[in-house]
């Protein structure tokens, strides 16, 4: 993978809308994520941020243009971190099965394809012998991490995560830094929805503020300046703010 | 080989005393053939259908067979296989069921309790005016199954039904299964969600309607839920779940059967299977209590 240089794709927002039912959700939302950089998006809660990524697998109506310009000769292997999995916790599925599921054709009842690397994909989010585990019984950081898992199989060329460090504790953080670092290093072209705006800092190439609008896009230790931050988690004026705090 | 040569075959191991002395009649090899083709088929959809919260829906789809039938009568099918309108009616229903799932704001449950209850009514009235045309043990066999009316074609439809249904689920197993996990995931994952969920309740459909002849309108989708109930309460993994749902709904199958004839109880082949899948629920249920129990 190391030394392919960069084989993700750019990404090109142009003017994009989405309007759900009669909200608008996003609007002239226009975005480049140059092509194997780490770009974060961040963004109050219900700023669209998860939309964008929908309407960007092409799993939302919107308007618009959303190109991806590959490198190669065709599109490579996408892979996608959901925020979560919902479904029954009960249910009798290991976190071998739920890889087989995801990644392999043969009916995962039959076990897994070990030629599917599941066990080294499982040690590089530090599950590493965590196979036999109930996926249901997990914590939520584990499951975390097999959601990350599952992205690296296949390898993949463009890797759009949704606030995936939301429940990882020190050893996942850690974890996670350097599974970015070894994507960023191979060339992939990662898209990072994230709240945690210390981990954008220390982690992102680029980043871009996003609340129905775009509000900033550019280098993370400039745009997140703190004051910055405050409009963009503050739905009130700024001074009016600071007042009602101040009295 | 046709069904009659198999069925000399087994009337003589029969009849020789290599299996069981019922097996020499003809009606009851049929019946035991379907058995051993429906409970394989019914265990292994069953996992997905209990894993997709489907458990309501195939009850219901089992219930609108009983209006296929009465529509069946109505417009001049024979009564022992009103085949048309069976898998006419009940596909009518459960993609209608799926549609409008699909584009109201009901959740699953509430919308199958409607057209459930509707499909019923419109069933029953149409029974009570065909009354006086039909006799009153067609009825029993199409709400609760019968061994003895089992012919060569209710064998070949289902024998058809139960080839393509494998031939489609095994292959798509995983992704029926990621669809229902996380559909934006499955999507990216090159899953076309949507066509499979209506394929899929396709598939319950025609497998549901092919086994009411054997087990009866009003239970054959238990089949379908009690085995992968069971197989979930006790299995580990999903390929013991797979496995013990195939098993216990062969065996309830095999059982629900056999044993009636054998034992001379007048008991209809339905309930008897159904019996027979709930004993094993049962026994699973205890089992892992006891598990539980060694755990401290
Ligand atoms: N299916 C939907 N129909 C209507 N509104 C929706 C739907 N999904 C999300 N929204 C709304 O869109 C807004 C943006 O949601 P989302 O993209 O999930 O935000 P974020 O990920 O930034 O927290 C929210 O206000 C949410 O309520
Ligand atoms: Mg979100």
């Amino acid at each position: 993978m190391t030394g392919r240089g960069i084989h993700g794709p750019a990404i090109l927002f142009d003017r994009v809308d989405l309007t759900l039912g009669r909200t608008a959700i996003l609007e002239g939302v226009s975005l480049h994520v140059a092509a194997g950089t780490v770009h974060a998006v961040v963004g109050p809660n219900g700023g669209g941020k998860s939309s964008l990524i929908r309407a960007l697998l092409g799993q939302a109506p919107h308007r618009g243009i959303i190109r991806l310009d590959w490198p190669g000769d065709g599109p490579g292997t996408v892979a996608y971190v959901p925020q979560s999995v919902e479904f029954d916790r009960g249910l009798p599925l290991t976190v071998e099965d739920f890889l087989a599921v995801l990644c392999q054709r043969r009916p995962a009842f039959l076990g897994p394809d070990r030629r599917m690397g599941y066990g080294e994909a499982l040690a590089r989010v530090g599950m590493a012998g965590k196979e036999r585990r109930r996926f249901g019984a997990l914590s939520g950081g584990e499951r975390q991490r097999v959601l990350l898992a599952q992205a690296l199989i296949p390898a993949p060329d463009l890797i759009v995560l949704d606030e995936p460090m939301t429940a990882l504790d020190e050893a996942g953080i850690a974890i996670f830094d350097s599974l970015l670092a070894d994507l960023a290093a191979a060339g992939t072209t990662v898209l990072w929805v994230e709240h945690d705006l210390a981990q954008v800092r220390r982690l992102a190439t680029r980043v871009t503020g996003l609340n129905k609008h775009v509000l900033f896009d550019g280098h993370p230790l400039e745009m997140l300046s703190p004051e910055r931050v405050f409009d963009l988690f503050s739905s009130v004026p700024r001074r009016a703010a600071t007042e009602r705090i101040a009295s | 080989m046709s069904f009659e040569a198999l069925r000399a075959l087994v009337q003589g191991w029969a009849g020789a005393g290599l299996l069981p002395a019922g097996l020499t009649h003809g009606f009851l090899v049929n019946a035991l053939l379907s058995g051993l083709v429906i409970g394989p088929v019914l265990g292994g959809l069953g996992t997905l259908v209990v894993t997709k919260r489907l458990a309501f829906f195939s009850e219901a789809v089992g219930h609108a067979a009983l209006t296929g039938v009465a529509i069946g009568i109505l417009v001049g099918e024979p009564y022992t296989g009103p085949y048309a309108s069976l898998f006419g009616y009940c596909l009518l229903f459960a993609l209608l069921v799926n549609y409008t799932r699909n584009r109201s704001n009901l959740t699953a449950d509430t919308l199958i309790g409607v057209f459930l209850s509707v499909s019923l009514a419109l069933g029953a009235s149409l029974l009570l005016i065909l009354a006086s045309r039909v006799n009153i043990h067609i009825l029993e066999n199409v709400l609760f199954g019968s061994v003895l009316t089992v012919d060569d074609r209710d064998l070949t439809v289902l024998l058809a039904v139960a080839t393509g249904v494998t031939a489609l689920m095994l292959p798509l197993f995983n992704r029926l299964l990621l669809a229902s996990f996380n559909p934006a995931l499955a999507r990216v994952r090159g899953v076309p969600v949507k066509g499979l969920d209506y394929l899929f309740i396709v598939l319950v459909t025609v497998v549901t309607v092919a086994s009411v002849k054997i087990i009866g309108a009003i239970l054959v989708g238990a089949l379908l839920v009690i085995p992968a109930a069971a197989a979930r309460v006790v299995a580990s993994s999903l390929r013991g779940f797979f496995l013990l749902s195939v098993a216990f709904a062969s065996v309830a199958a095999v059982a629900g059967i056999l044993l009636p004839v054998q034992l001379a109880l007048p008991v209809p082949s339905g309930g008897a299977i159904i019996l027979a899948a709930g004993l094993l629920f049962l026994g699973a249920l205890l089992a892992r209590l006891f598990m539980k129990g060694d755990e401290g």
